[in-house]
């Protein structure tokens, strides 16, 4: 078996359009399903209290992580087909400020605010409004950031050749840190008085109080 | 479809079907569903994700299909001007034939689909407006436009949001990903008790 | 629009010979949903809901009036030699599909007419007095009230099929050269039509029943569709290369997704659930299915036009 199945011809353009949108049916559904088309919910991480946010998060991202990493070890998935961003640290880092800012003052990020718009939340949709404004915005002035917006080239970058270590020492370093971060965040939710199953149960009480 | 995915929903013991009489409205009484355990849904999300790189070798995405609609709405109005910038100009060829035929775009477009068919189940489709009991709804609005603008601006400059950096490039382990997610976390946590009056 | 000029440097004859653009689906469309809402209106006049108060069907005849003469505008729009329209009517060709049309289509005014007889608005029945007189004629005997429900319903299947059936005639075409087009396009409208009148139904019942209809014909219209292409990928090469078109070819995505996902596939989930009571009914599902029938329209007329008889 030959992955991703894509990138070795499998289908053409057209059909990965059709892909396209069941992967997004299925991702639009699990976001809400987590509770995330609500803005409520998403800023409950920033203030302690629902950590729901960095548990899916770090969910997803050691369940993908461990994925790829033993397909591409058992030869069926080819990593190096696998589309990585290249880095340019310096506007990463940047951006990544900006939307953090963007995160708490809107409630939502690109992807939740499209789960909260089909919900029916009109401050998602209004949110999405402010991302295009924001995008033509940055469509406008990029003559003007271009420099900025390349500074920090490192090309196709991945943590285990930053920190030197083979991948999969990287990969189990990853795991450890996501349990200790879901240990920690149960205590965090402990402390702020919901109680085990916090999540679950401060969703609906929310839920049930609007 | 949906509840071959979602056991949770299926299972839970529900009441529906008995008091209903109205044929229209009748699951406005019914409270929402409480959430599915977040672990449950990240690994699902995972799957997700991880289906999308064996299948078609790229992460997900949302902003870039914002990108995508600007770009080809600026087309529209101003194709010299946006032909001549080399920011809408790069959508502008992306696509497959159609700057709308891009692969978020109709990845977003299941997004919708997704997000609204679990919140339709779950009773948690609602027009409404989330915010924090000490806020106002214009206030509400403006900030989520702002927010939302911010956003607009910090994804263009890390080539991603949380789904696309974050989330499929921190599972990749890009280390350019890793540091636009831990700075995602810092700004939000610096700017949390400034903001506290809207949300809590 | 310019025909064909001698010369090749016409944007209609290359890349590919199209002569028909946004103004034929649009009407196929309106014809289609005009179509189904004839036979929606016979059907409820056989069941004798154009007595009762709150039934939709008094809203049927005039806005199927409206929506058809808007349909024909864009079909005005499309001729070439528009001052030459009345010719259509100086002859009956009874192997010419398009001049079926235009004597179906002149047909279906009296009969829609007819049918807004049978309850005749207010705002118009205190303009034009003498409308109540006709209508009080008509529902004097059942037997003309039957034969006017008979006459819309059979003339509204005539309106649905026959645009399908006048593209598929078109053997230069592979892509309409099959005889399902007919069904799929009176499916299609029969389903768009019972989208609508549930959405504008006020009375519970009736609007539950259109649902149920929408969601048989959406299923049909499923399975239609997937003769179709069965059809066209075990036909000759030249059928073959038609259906490649929406099968990884340049209409694949608006095909699956526009026409069969967000048409047909999730308005009948979301419908279905609606209809056993485990979701409320919302707009979305007849706006999708509103939304997924003129795509299909579109996509056929445009689509179709690309196949051409010969290699690509």
């Amino acid at each position: 078996m030959n992955a991703p199945f894509f990138k070795f011809g499998a289908f053409g353009d057209e059909t990965a359009l059709v892909v396209a949108f069941v992967i997004g049916i299925a991702f639009g559904w699990f976001l809400e399903r987590a509770g995330f088309g609500s803005a409520k919910k998403l800023v409950s991480q920033f203030y302690l209290d629902d950590l729901a946010v960095f548990k899916v998060m770090f969910t997803a991202i050691v369940t993908a992580m461990l994925g790829t990493f033993y397909l591409g070890w058992l030869g069926v998935l080819d990593l190096s087909l696998v589309y990585l961003t290249p880095t340019n640290l310096w506007p990463q880092i940047a951006g990544g400020l900006v939307l953090g800012f963007g995160f708490v003052i809107g409630g939502y990020c690109p992807g939740t605010s499209m789960v909260g718009a089909a919900t029916g939340r009109i401050d998602a949709m209004v949110y999405v409004l402010g991302v295009a404004a924001g995008t033509f915005v940055v469509g406008e002035a990029f003559p003007l950031i271009k420099p900025f917006y390349e500074s920090g080239f490192l090309g196709r970058l991945t943590l285990p050749e930053v920190l030197h270590l083979p991948y999969g020492v990287v990969v189990l370093l990853v795991v450890l840190m996501a349990i200790g971060g879901f240990v920690g965040a149960e205590w965090l939710e402990k402390r702020a008085g919901s109680g085990a199953g916090s999540g679950a149960a401060s969703g609906a009480a929310k839920e049930a109080s609007r | 479809m949906s509840t071959v995915l979602d056991p949770a929903a299926s299972a839970s013991g529900r009441a529906h079907g008995s008091a209903h009489d109205s044929a229209h409205d009748a699951a406005h009484a019914r409270a929402a569903e409480p959430y599915m355990n977040p672990y449950v849904a990240g690994v699902g999300l995972g799957l997700v994700l991880l289906a999308a790189y064996v299948i078609m070798g790229r992460g997900l995405g949302a902003s870039g299909a914002i990108g995508s609609f600007v770009s080809w709405l600026t087309g529209e109005i101003a194709p010299a001007h946006a032909e001549g910038n080399e920011f809408f100009r790069g959508y502008l060829e992306e696509g497959a034939g159609h700057p709308l035929k891009a692969w978020l775009v109709f990845e977003v477009l299941g997004v919708l689909v997704g997000g609204f068919l679990s919140g339709l189940l779950a009773g948690r489709v609602r027009a409404t407006v989330e915010k924090g009991p000490r806020a106002t709804v214009n206030a509400r609005l403006a900030w989520a436009f702002t927010g939302g603008a911010l956003m607009g601006v910090g994804a263009k400059l890390a080539r991603g949001c949380t789904s696309g950096q974050a989330l499929s490039g921190g599972a990749m382990l890009n280390a350019g990903s890793w540091a636009f997610m831990m700075m995602v976390f810092a700004g939000a946590y610096a700017l949390a008790a400034a903001m506290r009056r809207q949300w809590r | 629009m310019l025909e064909i000029t001698t010369t090749r440097a016409n944007h209609l004859v290359d890349p590919s010979l199209h002569v028909w653009a946004w103004q034929i689906p649009v009407y196929l469309f309106l014809g289609g949903l005009v179509a189904g809402m004839m036979m929606i209106h016979g059907w409820f006049t056989f069941a004798d809901r154009h007595r009762r108060a709150e039934s939709v069907s008094q809203l049927l005849p005039a806005l199927g009036l409206v929506l058809l003469s808007a349909g024909m505008g864009a079909l005005f729009l499309d001729l070439e030699h528009k001052l030459f329209v009345w010719r259509l009517y100086t002859t009956f060709q009874i192997t010419s599909p398009m001049s079926w049309g235009a004597w179906i289509l002149i047909a279906v005014y009296p009969a829609l007419f007819a049918a807004l007889l049978l309850r005749v608005p207010e705002p118009l029945a205190t303009r034009v007095p003498v409308l109540r007189a006709w209508s009080a004629a008509l529902l004097a005997d059942p037997a003309r009230v039957r034969f006017v429900a008979a006459a819309n319903m059979t003339l509204g299947a005539l309106l649905g099929v026959y645009t399908g059936i006048l593209l598929s005639t078109l053997g230069a075409r592979p892509l309409w050269n099959s005889a399902l087009l007919g069904p799929l396009f009176l499916a299609s409208g029969l389903s768009s039509a019972a989208a609508l009148v549930h959405m504008v139904a006020r009375d519970g019942a009736e609007s539950e029943l259109l649902a149920r209809a929408d969601n048989r014909l959406l299923t049909a219209e499923l399975a239609i569709l997937g003769l179709f292409l069965i059809g066209l990928v075990t036909a000759p090469r030249v059928h073959q290369q038609a259906a490649a078109l929406l099968l990884g070819g340049p209409f694949t995505a608006f095909f699956w997704v526009g026409v069969v996902g967000l048409g047909i596939a999730v308005p009948l989930f979301v419908q279905t659930l609606a209809v056993g009571r485990r979701v409320r009914h919302t707009a979305v599902a007849p706006v999708l299915v509103l939304a997924g029938g003129l795509l299909l329209r579109f996509v056929f007329v445009y689509a179709g036009q690309v196949s051409h008889y010969g290699p690509f």
